[in-house]
């Protein structure tokens, strides 16, 4: 075995885990702060695509520019939906059932919405200038885009820790997450706060899928095919842990990309057997403090 | 006030519910039931194949019908679920009492819904589903296929192999598919036409991810690592298009002939990359906008792109080309009721279709009910004749239908199981 290939093998895993990680993220900082499960989520990675593919495929803007455009056109209509639809159904008994109900049908009216707009034939965003190619590394060839990736991942993982644990705004966040009641006696406007965090969670969904499009296909239907991956990824770090989703995202990366080379024909089973072990041993993720059982 | 808004809504409901029956009592009707997935990224084809299929009712209506019938379908959405169209060709028959059920994209929903024709016994015409399955192992005689299968594009494409092979010495050949059974039974049958004709090849890897898988990147450096001087494809629709865009900064399709003879040379490959997509991939699907170029492929792309503002995906063509066989049995048995009589018509049929080239004419093999088509397998260059496409496929090999079939001996290994 050359062992070069083992580094590129682990840096396709990087790479794989770092979109993962980008879309989970949005989806953990949900769990934590606003306390929802947002099936859509994955809709946000979509609509981020298809605003990136309308502003620099149709209006011609920088791939850069439109990358944080799609980013807050995604932002802003998942802090749309939190204000007209989801703030209906917090504090509710059942609330659970709801938020999987609400957030589910808007899996179905975001892809026909996608539809309606963009129409159904597969869209494509080339690679931006300057990214195109590759670079050569130790003899080893690394697409230069891949690599743009794994860098904005990791940026995106440190930045959003410093904003949650150094600034006011994210520790207000991370309040609202313990206790909604007592932070509003403090004269917090929760709701708002709650609104924005959704707001930047949907964001961070959008920049994922804007990201992502110049490697994959722009399709209606491609939310729901990376909810199930970045709930896999959630689970494993822990439900509403930043740091989990990131240890998360590497752990299934990883593991895809070793076994698709060491086992091809069970490959899609090795992350389903890493959460199964997960949840057997650590049932509250890998990253969160084991909790005191209550009968 | 209220109750009076509430009797005038009742009020148009029934008139809604009483008026197309109404509508229909004045005229004698073929009435298909076609289930297509509207959604998702398989929404694509489904659209396209309800497009064509009303284009070619309408043609057909507008010259008057069929044996004094005029053709009308119901469209309901498969959402690419089994057990969901099960329900959708039942209540069709039960309640709507239509004639033909007709359509699906997804050969899972295919071999579910043959099983309600087979019970109820009425004709399903497949339109674009490729598994052999439907025409060998889960054979029925209420079931016809107007489009090719994946045995008749894998025979071609051992042919391209074997020729290439004398021009071009190759050896090591890899695979990559939908874990699912399309992609399995495509390097199945590959592999069986390849050793039925004798060639010799050492497989050089098999890669099985999951459909839709987004992210491609392991696959290509495993592929790689592997150094085969082939790969064979079986992905379809955008899973093609997310595994070319991320092979292509790896220098892996310069190094590799990509060979993707099934379903890679859909238009929508074309229309989604543009100039991105690389030259001198082969490929090829079951129908082409640039190939044959017969007045009739001309005449129904050309049509397809007046009517819906965009050039057609293959599937569409199958449609189309179920609402003529359709017409064809209605025609012969001069009635769309008798399901016998009108299998044995389509046993007998001959169909001049779009994807014909000169002097040849599809028809149906009596025994599997498996229509019998050229197949042409091109490589991609520049052509913008397509737009928004830039390259196209052209340098074409063509084959002919007869080679292309699955001998005896096979469909009745198959069977015996």
């Amino acid at each position: 075995m050359d062992p070069s290939f083992l580094v590129i093998q682990g840096i396709s895993g990087l790479t794989m885990a770092m979109i993962l990680f980008l879309v989970a993220s949005g989806l953990t900082l949900l769990f934590g702060v606003v306390n929802v499960f947002n099936f859509a989520h994955g809709s946000f990675y979509m609509l981020g695509a298809y605003f990136a593919y309308t502003f620099v495929s149709i209006l011609g803007f920088n791939f850069w520019v439109s990358l944080l455009l799609a980013g807050v056109a995604a932002g802003a209509f998942g802090m749309l939906m939190e204000m007209l639809f989801l703030r209906r159904i917090y504090g509710r008994a059942e609330e659970a059932g709801f938020q999987i109900l609400l957030t589910y049908s808007f899996i179905l009216i975001i892809d026909d919405l996608v539809k309606m707009v963009w129409g159904t034939e597969y869209k494509s965003l080339q690679r931006p200038d300057g990214f195109s190619g590759s670079v050569e590394l130790l003899g080893m060839v690394l697409p230069s885009y891949n690599l743009a990736i794994i860098v904005l991942g990791l940026l995106v993982a440190v930045g959003s820790w410093l904003v949650l644990s150094r600034t006011r705004g994210g520790r207000i966040a991370r309040a609202t997450a313990i206790d909604r009641e007592m932070l509003s006696t403090l004269g917090v406007n929760v709701p708002l706060t709650l609104s924005l965090t959704f707001g930047i969670a949907t964001a961070l969904g959008g920049v994922a899928g804007a990201l992502a499009a110049p490697l994959r296909s722009v399709t209606p239907g491609a939310g729901i095919e990376v909810i199930i991956d970045s709930l896999i990824v959630v689970v494993l770090g822990g439900m509403g842990n930043f740091w989990g989703a990131l240890l998360g995202s590497l752990i299934i990366g990883e593991v895809t990309a070793f076994a698709v080379a060491f086992v091809p024909d069970w490959a899609s089973l090795f992350s389903f057997l890493v959460m199964i072990v997960v949840l057997i041993f650590k049932p509250e993720g890998l990253f969160s403090p084991a909790k005191v059982r209550r009968a | 006030m209220q109750r009076n808004s509430w009797s005038v809504f009742l009020a148009v409901v029934v008139a809604l519910a009483v008026l197309p029956s109404h509508v229909w009592a004045q005229e004698k009707v073929i009435k298909i039931g076609a289930i297509y997935p509207m959604t998702g990224r398989a929404g694509l084809y489904g659209m396209d194949s309800v497009a064509a299929m009303e284009m070619a009712m309408e043609e057909i209506n507008a010259k008057g019908g069929v044996a004094g019938y005029k053709l009308d379908a119901l469209s309901t959405d498969s959402k690419v679920k089994p057990d969901y169209s099960v329900r959708i060709a039942k209540r069709y028959i039960e309640e709507d009492k239509v004639h033909f059920l007709f359509g699906v994209v997804s050969s899972g929903v295919g071999l579910a819904v043959t099983e309600v024709s087979k019970q109820y016994k009425k004709i399903f015409i497949g339109t674009d589903h490729a598994a052999t399955e439907l025409t060998v192992d889960n054979f029925q005689p209420y079931y016809f296929r107007v489009s090719n299968n994946t045995f008749q594009s894998m025979a071609a494409g051992a042919i391209y192999l074997k020729e290439l092979q004398a021009q071009k010495p190759w050896k090591r050949i890899a695979y990559i598919g939908p874990d699912y059974a399309y992609g399995h039974s495509q390097w199945n049958e590959l592999r069986y036409c390849l050793d039925r004709l004798g060639v010799q090849y050492e497989v050089a890897g098999e890669h099985w991810p999951k459909l839709a898988q987004p992210d491609y990147t392991p696959f290509i450096t495993t592929i790689m690592k592997d150094k085969p001087d082939i790969l064979v494809s079986g992905f379809w629709g955008g899973d093609t298009v997310a595994f070319i865009k991320q092979a292509i900064p790896y220098g892996l399709l310069k190094n590799v002939l990509y060979f993707h003879p099934d379903a890679g040379g859909n238009y929508e490959l074309m229309s989604s990359m543009g100039d991105e997509l690389p030259d001198g991939l082969v490929l090829s699907a079951r129908h082409h906008n640039n190939w044959p170029d017969t007045e009739l492929n001309r005449k129904f792309v050309g049509d397809f792109f007046k009517r819906t503002g965009r050039y057609p995906s293959y599937a569409a063509e199958g449609a189309y080309a179920g609402v003529y066989a359709i017409a064809y049995a209605v025609e012969k048995v001069g009635n769309p009721d008798d399901a016998d009589a009108l299998v044995k018509a389509l046993e007998g049929m001959k169909l001049k279709l779009p994807e014909d080239p000169e002097g040849f004419t599809s028809y149906m093999d009596p025994d599997t009910h498996q229509i019998v088509q050229m197949q042409a397998i091109g490589v991609t260059m520049p052509n913008a004749d397509f737009p928004p496409a830039k390259k196209m496929l052209g340098n074409w090999k063509i084959y002919k239908a007869e080679d292309l079939l699955p001998p005896k001996e096979y469909i009745e290994m198959k069977r015996k199981k």
